[in-house]
């Protein structure tokens, strides 16, 4: 089932008198359930692409429809309220609160998304994701007693806590070694299929589309090869 | 979820150096306004701690009271259409005590009225500071201006003019030292009312003439002013730095979907906070130093100042964090994801 389309996006910065076309009219359409890596060179538009899909930045031109709303016809307010309870996000740094607990991030991430869930419910939820993610041991720890890879898996924890339809991740084992990336690859393809989650993925590591349904390319703003 | 509260728990050094400069400068504040406080009670007591009403002097007299010379009839009559009034004069003089020791004085005197001490030809009350140089009640005291002998009848509390304890005399007395038959002023309690020939003044007006006391208060003024433009300047300022560390993490809040709303509610929670704790430090400290304050040191700092001052640093605190907050509405996600781990 397709929750996510992207049409003809275009994509043009100013740069003085300079002006640059970073995506020239790049079409994609993402399936629930299905991991969907975008991969091209530096430069290629993949990031761009993706920080468009989820709401961080607007297209020049063309469309972004999610769920059958259009993303261009939302105000800046209704993007935010769909960035915090629709999408989840993973960056290439984990990005956490630095004065927040292992267990505060996740349940800031539930006040966020505005969950209805008691208390108690939210606490059931936590302790589930930890245990899915395998951080239950580490939930009183704040971010400086991390290690990178654990950071990760917190943060990819706090990207689904609230249950997303979407999951963004721009380039999320760029800060990690072999061994954490494939631990955190396999993590995202497990949690995609297991919560049901559409997961669009930007990275340059050829290793990590071996957990990828579905691999995108892009080389110079278009969309080259869709396997 | 308390961000703001988790965030000083988790941080507690950064903001308790933020807190001590606020502290300081609030201190700092608070102990010149007693200051000067202090320096205007010295200078005006006798006239500030009157109750609201009006000063009358004569006209010709130009706005200074030595000058002024209220006729006998003028004085009767405003004494008898005005229940609360008062006719008085001030004069800068000396007392010689019994070992011919000089204490430089204000005399007062006035006719019969509630808001000074009634006294008998011959009888003289004093402020109480000058208890400190030995006199007590029944000591005799002269003036090279009298014939006879002032008799020490009692002390009274904050009864300063001019930097000088006033010395409560009968007019009778004063009649014969300063070799007049005339009051200088009339002070009538309660709405202000034109009176033919006479030239009225609020009591605020009427400190104003003493050109010791707009001088000194100008100049006090002036730095607790200056204190305050530039207190609310630093507090606007460390709380823009602390604002400025945290745009990274600002901007990825943006990111998952936190409401900006709720970056500015970290920020005043915070700044209230800190704020308030080192207002309330300030307080009690300078408050407590009125205790301890040297013999003769004029500081005067009542309560009722503090909180006043309390809140004027708060609004120029909230001022100032909201100014520089403001920079948080600009605060772009993308920016914060490329530059990196926080």
């Amino acid at each position: 089932m397709a929750v996510f389309v992207i049409e003809n996006v275009e994509k043009t910065f100013k740069v003085g008198e300079v002006v640059e076309r970073v995506l020239k009219g790049a079409s994609l359409t993402l399936e629930q359930g299905q991991v969907t890596a975008l991969v091209g060179t530096s430069g290629s538009g993949k990031s761009t692409l993706l920080t468009i899909a989820a709401g961080l930045q607007q297209a020049t031109d063309g469309n972004v429809i999610f769920n059958g709303y259009n993303l261009k016809n939302m105000s800046h307010e209704q993007i935010r309220q769909v960035r915090a309870k629709e999408f989840g996000f993973i960056f290439q740094f984990a990005h956490l609160v630095p004065f927040l607990n292992v267990e505060e991030q996740l349940k800031l991430m539930l006040e966020v998304a505005e969950s209805k869930m008691s208390n108690k419910e939210q606490q059931e939820e936590v302790d589930q994701m930890l245990e899915l993610v395998g951080m239950t041991h580490r939930k009183e720890a704040y971010p400086p007693s991390l290690s990178g890879g654990e950071k990760q898996r917190i943060a990819i924890a706090r990207a689904l806590i609230h249950k997303p339809k979407v999951l963004f991740a721009d380039e999320p084992t760029a800060s990690l070694d072999s061994k954490r990336s494939q631990d955190v690859m396999a993590l995202i393809r497990h949690l995609t299929k297991t919560l049901g989650v559409t997961t669009l993925m930007v990275t340059h590591d050829e290793e990590m589309l071996a957990f990828a349904d579905r691999v995108v390319k892009m080389s110079d703003g278009v969309i080259l090869q869709d396997e | 979820m308390h961000l703001a509260w988790k965030e000083i728990k988790r941080n507690k050094s950064k903001f308790l150096i933020v807190g001590a400069v606020i502290f300081l400068i609030s201190f700092l504040t608070f102990m010149i306004s007693g200051l000067a406080n202090g320096l205007s009670q010295d200078n005006a007591a006798l006239i500030k701690n009157l109750p609201d009403g009006t000063f009358y002097m004569t006209e010709t007299a130009e706005e200074t009271y030595t000058l002024s010379q209220i006729n006998e009839n003028l004085q009767k009559d405003i004494l008898e259409d005005f229940e609360e009034a008062a006719a008085l004069s001030i004069q800068m003089g000396f007392v010689n005590d019994g070992e011919e020791k000089q204490h430089s004085v204000a005399f007062v005197a006035s006719t019969a009225s509630d808001l000074f001490p009634n006294i008998e030809p011959g009888e003289i009350v004093l402020d109480e500071s000058l208890q400190e140089d030995g006199l007590k009640v029944g000591d005799v005291l002269t003036n090279s201006q009298l014939d006879g002998e002032f008799t020490v009848k009692g002390f009274v509390e904050q009864a300063k003019f001019s930097h000088a304890p006033v010395a409560f005399i009968h007019p009778d007395n004063y009649k014969e030292m300063y070799r007049t038959d005339t009051m200088q002023l009339m002070f009538v309690q309660g709405e202000r009312e034109e009176i033919s020939g006479l030239q009225a003044f609020s009591t605020a007006d009427f400190l104003n003439t003493i050109p010791s006391y707009s001088a000194e208060q100008l100049s006090l003024n002036m730095i607790i002013a200056f204190l305050f433009v530039i207190s609310g300047m630093l507090i606007g300022i460390f709380f823009y730095m602390m604002n400025v560390q945290k745009f990274g993490l600002y901007g990825i809040l943006k990111a998952i979907g936190l409401k900006t709303s709720a970056l500015f509610k970290i920020m005043w929670t915070q700044m209230l906070a800190v704020t308030t704790i080192a207002l309330v430090l300030a307080i009690m400290l300078s408050q407590g130093f009125q205790f301890i304050a040297p013999e003769g040191m004029p500081f005067h700092l009542p309560f009722d100042t503090s909180w006043k001052l309390s809140l004027v640093f708060l609004s120029i605190g909230f001022i100032g964090a909201t100014l520089s907050g403001l920079q948080i509405r600009k605060i772009q996600p993308l920016q914060a994801i490329q530059q990196g781990e926080m």
